[in-house]
Order: structure tokens, then C-alpha cells, then sequence
């Protein structure tokens, strides 16, 4: 089977830190926990995957796509940060914003938001502006924004940082159904029982090596 | 003290009067600074977050020399101006010398740096979020960079806000490439150094209120943007 992401003798140097991954393939429709200390490079990791870091040496690569473009390529993965940036304006434009870039206007729009929200437990927010939002709101909302471009890949850096205990199962089980969506998700963790709930499969990361 | 009194009354009278000299001359300013703001911000934003955004080599060079721009005097830009735009120079054909379109060129080139490094502050001091979260979500770095323009439009107004206010109360470029010339190029500022100097210290004065209250509004629309 072709896997989802591949990386092949991955060097991003940044200052003293070195993160370097001789190779990682993950496969498809699989969720993934990265796990490590705080410095060990699971965000470096995930934004580097996200091609918003380019490494100095070694390859990211697709397989099961054909998109080859960085900008192409940035339409099938997408990362939900630690701490997301919402854009100004309402729910809706942010969730609208990828949304219109890929041509998907009107009804289609409409329904594709209604159900992101749906998801993440966030009816009736839709036209709340985006800067009165908690900071459990906006990591919520951060992931619908995601969900409702049904990306290939899906990042997230400690998506449940900012969730509260009461919502915890429904968000943990949201997550866990996600790779039956068709979505292979990477999300990072200090929590080392939540793999084993999302029935994930766990990556260790230490100074920036992944540790088999 | 009386003389001071009784002009600043018969200048109050001449703007209430809507005196036709005093608004041709209002007039004019606010049409050459206009424009020249508007080409300043066409070229000026966009060059300015570019600076901003991009890192590459000669960068420092670029910012060295927008800081420069910043501080030209206005008679330097009038004269190299002048010597393009005079009948021997480059540009004479044009025959654009004493027209409002030369104040206009003259006062983009004024403009044009200081909107630039306005907007290169702003997006210096913004979000580094904005561009990954833009990025991110599927745009290209075109789209993420006029994303990141909304972000901080405040700032960008504030730029634009700060080049309309350099050029309406200049006059260097104004008097060098306009020339002065009554009902065509006399703006307010040329007026008031005309008129004062020929005696006609009302006129001048009453240009000067109206100088004032555009300069106070621009400052008052700078300082509600800053704060938000």
C-alpha cells in the first residue's frame, strides 16, 4: 500500500536544533500520535510536513497524490496549530476562507460549513466574530476550518490542549473517526494514553530523531 | 495684536464667504494630493509588504535606502523632477512642467516611502500566524500576503493616512514642478507663501485655517487607527 506521506533523510536545521528523520512513511486512513518532550520537535516535525518549514535536505512526498507544486501539495495537507490564528471577521469567513479558494461557493459552501461546525460541537456559532470567541471555541473552530476542506492529511499540534475535561470524549472520538472520513491524521500529544483511545499508533520523537 | 485680530477675522469671513480664490486653491491641494496618494498606495503597499515578507539579498540595501526616501527634502525631489520633466530634460516632450500632473509625480515620489515603511513596520509587527494559517489552509503566497493585508488593514490605512498628510502639507515639489500658477496649480500651501509674501496676510492666514483642519482630521483618522 502507497503511503499517505513519505519522508525520505529529512534535515531542517533551525539555530542549535536539528531535526532529522532518515525515514517515516505513514499510511493512509491511519490516525498517529507524536509523542515527546517539550523542544524534541513535534511542531517543527508538523509544520515542516505542512510545508510551511522547507528542510534544507531530503524529500516530503504524496505518493497517493498527484500534486507535485508546493501549492498544490499545501491543498491536501493542512495543519490546525497549538495555538490556531483565527482570522478576522465572522466564523463562517473563517471556515468560508479555504473554502473559496478551491472554488466551492453557495449551497455546497453553506452545507459544508453547517456540518464542520456540526461536528465540533459549534451549531449556532456560525456568525459569532471570531475575536470573542474562548480559547477552547477557537481550537474548535480551528478544526472545523480544517475538516470542512476534507484534507488528505490532517495535523494537528496538541488539538486538545485547550479543550476542557467535560467535551474531552466527544472531541477524542471526533478525532478517532476522522481516518473513516478518508483522512490520515498526524496529531501531536504530551498524553500518552490518548493514542490507545483514538487508536492511533504512537511515534516517539527525542532532540528532534524519531525513535523507532 | 489688532492687526493679528483683524485678519483672522477677515480670514474667518473669507471661508465662511466661500471665498472662490481660497476653495480653487483648496480645491487643487486636495485633487494633486489625492491622486498622488492613491499612486503612492498602488505602488507603496504592495512594494512595502513585499519588503516585508520576502528575505533575499540586498534586502538591508532596499531598507537602508527607503529610510533615506523618507527623509528627502522636497525641493531635492522638485529639482531632480524639474530637470526630467523641463523642456531640455528626458520627459519635456511630455510637457507636463507646471501642471498639476507633475506636482502629482512629484508628490508619489514623496509619498511612495513613507507609505512603504509604514506597511513594512505593520507587517514586520504582525501575526507570523497569519501567513501559515493562510498558507495552510490551501492559499498561494500571493493570496496569503493579501490575506495578511486584511489582517493588519488598520496599519495599512494608517500608511495611507500618513502619506496624505506629507503630501497636502508640502511645498516643494508643488511650487518647483506647479509652478503656482493661479486656478491651475496654486494649491494652499504655494498660496499662502505667495499671498503672504505680496501683503495679503488674510488670504494666507484663511488658507492656513483650512491647511490646519485637514491636517487635524488626517491626524484625528491616524490616531483612531492607531488605537484600535
Amino acid at each position: 500500500m502507497k503511503p499517505a506521506i513519505s519522508i525520505r533523510n529529512l534535515l531542517l536545521t533551525q539555530g542549535d536544533f536539528n531535526l532529522a528523520i532518515a525515514k517515516l512513511d505513514l499510511l493512509p486512513h491511519r490516525i498517529y500520535a507524536l509523542t515527546g518532550a517539550n523542544g524534541a520537535g513535534k511542531s517543527t516535525l508538523l509544520k515542516t510536513i505542512a510545508l510551511l518549514t522547507l528542510p534544507q535536505k531530503g524529500t516530503i512526498s504524496f505518493p497517493r497524490t498527484k500534486a507535485t507544486s508546493l501549492s498544490q501539495q499545501r491543498q491536501i495537507v493542512t495543519l490546525v496549530e497549538q495555538t490556531p490564528y483565527l482570522l478576522s471577521g465572522s466564523v463562517y469567513d473563517n471556515l468560508a476562507f479555504g473554502l473559496k479558494l478551491r472554488q466551492i461557493r453557495g449551497q455546497e459552501q453553506q452545507k459544508r460549513i453547517d456540518h464542520a461546525l456540526a461536528r465540533v460541537g459549534l451549531d449556532g456559532f456560525k456568525f459569532r466574530k471570531a475575536s470573542e470567541l474562548s480559547g477552547g471555541e477557537i481550537q474548535r473552530v480551528a478544526l472545523a476550518r480544517a475538516l470542512v476542506l476534507t484534507p488528505q492529511i490532517l495535523l494537528l499540534d496538541e488539538p486538545t490542549s485547550n479543550i476542557d475535561s467535560a467535551s474531552l470524549e466527544a472531541f477524542e472520538a471526533l478525532l478517532g473517526s476522522l481516518p473513516d472520513d478518508g483522512m490520515t491524521v498526524l496529531f501531536s500529544t504530551h498524553d500518552l494514553t490518548q493514542p490507545e483511545r483514538l487508536g492511533g499508533e504512537i511515534l516517539l520523537i527525542e532532540k528532534g530523531r524519531l525513535i523507532n | 495684536m489688532g492687526y493679528l485680530l483683524d485678519s483672522l477675522s477677515t480670514a474667518l469671513g473669507m471661508i465662511g464667504h466661500f471665498n472662490q480664490e481660497v476653495l480653487t486653491a483648496v480645491g487643487t491641494s486636495l485633487y494633486t494630493s489625492l491622486v498622488a496618494t492613491l499612486f503612492s498606495t498602488i505602488i507603496g503597499v504592495p512594494f512595502g509588504a513585499y519588503i516585508g515578507l520576502k528575505k533575499f539579498s540586498g534586502r538591508r540595501a532596499i531598507l537602508t535606502l527607503l529610510n533615506t526616501l523618507m527623509a528627502l527634502p522636497t525641493v531635492v525631489i522638485g529639482l531632480v523632477l524639474f530637470g526630467l520633466f523641463s523642456r531640455q530634460g528626458p520627459l519635456g516632450p511630455l510637457g507636463l512642467l507646471f501642471t498639476p500632473w507633475a506636482m502629482i509625480a512629484g508628490q508619489t515620489v514623496l509619498a511612495t516611502p513613507i507609505i512603504a515603511n509604514f506597511v513594512l513596520a505593520a507587517v514586520n509587527g504582525s501575526d507570523q500566524r497569519i501567513m501559515n494559517t493562510a498558507l495552510t489552509l490551501g492559499a498561494s503566497h500571493f493570496q496569503a500576503g493579501v490575506q495578511l493585508l486584511k489582517e493588519i488593514r488598520f496599519g495599512v490605512m494608517a500608511a495611507v493616512i500618513a502619506g496624505f498628510g506629507r503630501v497636502i502639507g508640502e511645498v516643494g515639489v508643488a511650487m518647483m514642478l506647479g509652478g503656482n500658477i493661479r486656478g491651475v496649480t496654486r494649491t494652499m500651501t504655494t498660496a499662502i507663501a505667495l499671498e503672504t509674501s505680496k501683503g495679503e496676510f488674510a488670504f494666507g492666514l484663511s488658507l492656513g485655517i483650512v491647511l490646519l483642519s485637514v491636517a487635524l482630521i488626517v491626524n484625528l483618522f491616524l490616531n483612531i487607527l492607531q488605537q484600535r
